[in-house]
């Protein structure tokens, strides 16, 4: 057993905790996106609430059917769906994760674009999802869509940072980088369990520094 | 006042110029308090309008004058918060 394997099955199981935690994070922050958007009539506030809904719907997803491949009650419910495998249920828990993850980096991605044309969103969702439905690997497409997504945002952010040079806005853009940096990390681990462990960690980063942004916006 | 304020920034400043004075306000007096061009004023009106923050009044003589609304209050009380916030994520 290598040190990587090692280190794998310590970790196994926290990472259901650690979705379970960006789920709740990204909610309180879409909640909160949607208030700005009751007092201020502002789109890219609204955009920015639905695009977090969907980033929360979908860490909600896959921390449930972690939860139910690490308790083995996917076991049970496999016999009930007669299914003939119980990874059958593993892959339609990542398939519905992936879904809902891309179509909020999508709304992301088009809340950064200083546009105001739906049918540009309306055509990323499309590509997004005909990607996956034409896709031979999922895993390999979801992350290689998300890093170029995750690339734009982050770019996005950075140059925020830089025009306005706040602490604030620096926590959002490192968040952003590690979230970037942890899903190219992700695309490696299709292969390689150590990367996942990585990612998962930068992600964890990624999501104390937006925790952190949201508890300094909230103080007077 | 800061001569490079954002969107944001110049819809605070005007509403908290309407509410400053008995809360109302004729377009004259907001645009020369706000540091507005006649055309600004035009835009700027017609956005607060349409997102609820100030209701127009016209009398008998046909003079307009504004004042603010319950949610243009709101914004006003929780401006920094949503400063702070677009500022963050760039929504400016």
């Amino acid at each position: 057993m290598s040190l990587a394997d090692i280190i794998y099955s310590l970790f196994s199981g926290y990472d259901m905790l650690f979705e379970l935690a960006f789920a709740i994070i990204s909610l309180i922050l879409s909640i909160f996106a949607f208030r700005i958007y009751k007092i201020t009539s502002e789109s890219k506030s609204k955009l920015f609430g639905v695009s977090f809904l969907f980033i929360s719907i979908s860490y909600f997803i896959q921390s449930l059917f972690n939860f139910l491949a690490y308790s083995r009650l996917n076991e049970p419910i496999c016999l009930m769906a007669n299914l003939t495998s119980v990874n059958l249920i593993s892959y339609y828990g990542n398939y519905a994760h992936f879904l809902f993850m891309i179509v909020g980096l999508a709304t992301l991605l088009y809340m950064t674009f200083d546009i105001k044309h739906l049918e540009v969103l309306t055509f990323l969702v499309i590509l997004s999802i005909t990607a996956f439905i034409m896709s031979t690997n999922i895993y390999y497409t979801f992350y290689l869509l998300s890093t170029i997504y995750l690339s734009f945002i982050t770019w996005h952010f950075i140059k925020n940072y830089f025009r306005k040079k706040q602490k604030l806005v620096l926590l959002v853009a490192l968040a952003f980088s590690f979230l970037l940096f942890g899903s190219i990390h992700f695309f490696l681990s299709v292969n390689h369990q150590f990367f996942y462990i990585i990612g998962q960690i930068l992600e964890l980063l990624a999501y104390i520094l937006i925790l952190i942004n949201f508890y300094m916006v909230q103080k007077k | 006042m800061n001569p490079k304020r954002d969107r944001l920034a110049i819809i605070h400043d005007m509403l908290q110029i309407i509410s400053s004075r008995g809360n109302k306000m004729n377009p004259t007096q907001i645009m020369y308090k706000a540091n507005l061009s006649h055309q600004m004023l035009g835009e700027y009106l017609n956005e607060i309008m349409s997102k609820g923050f100030v209701a127009e009044e016209i009398d008998k003589k046909g003079k307009k004058t504004y004042s603010l609304t319950e949610k243009g209050f709101g914004f006003l009380k929780d401006f920094e918060i949503i400063k702070k916030f677009f500022d963050s994520y760039g929504l400016n």
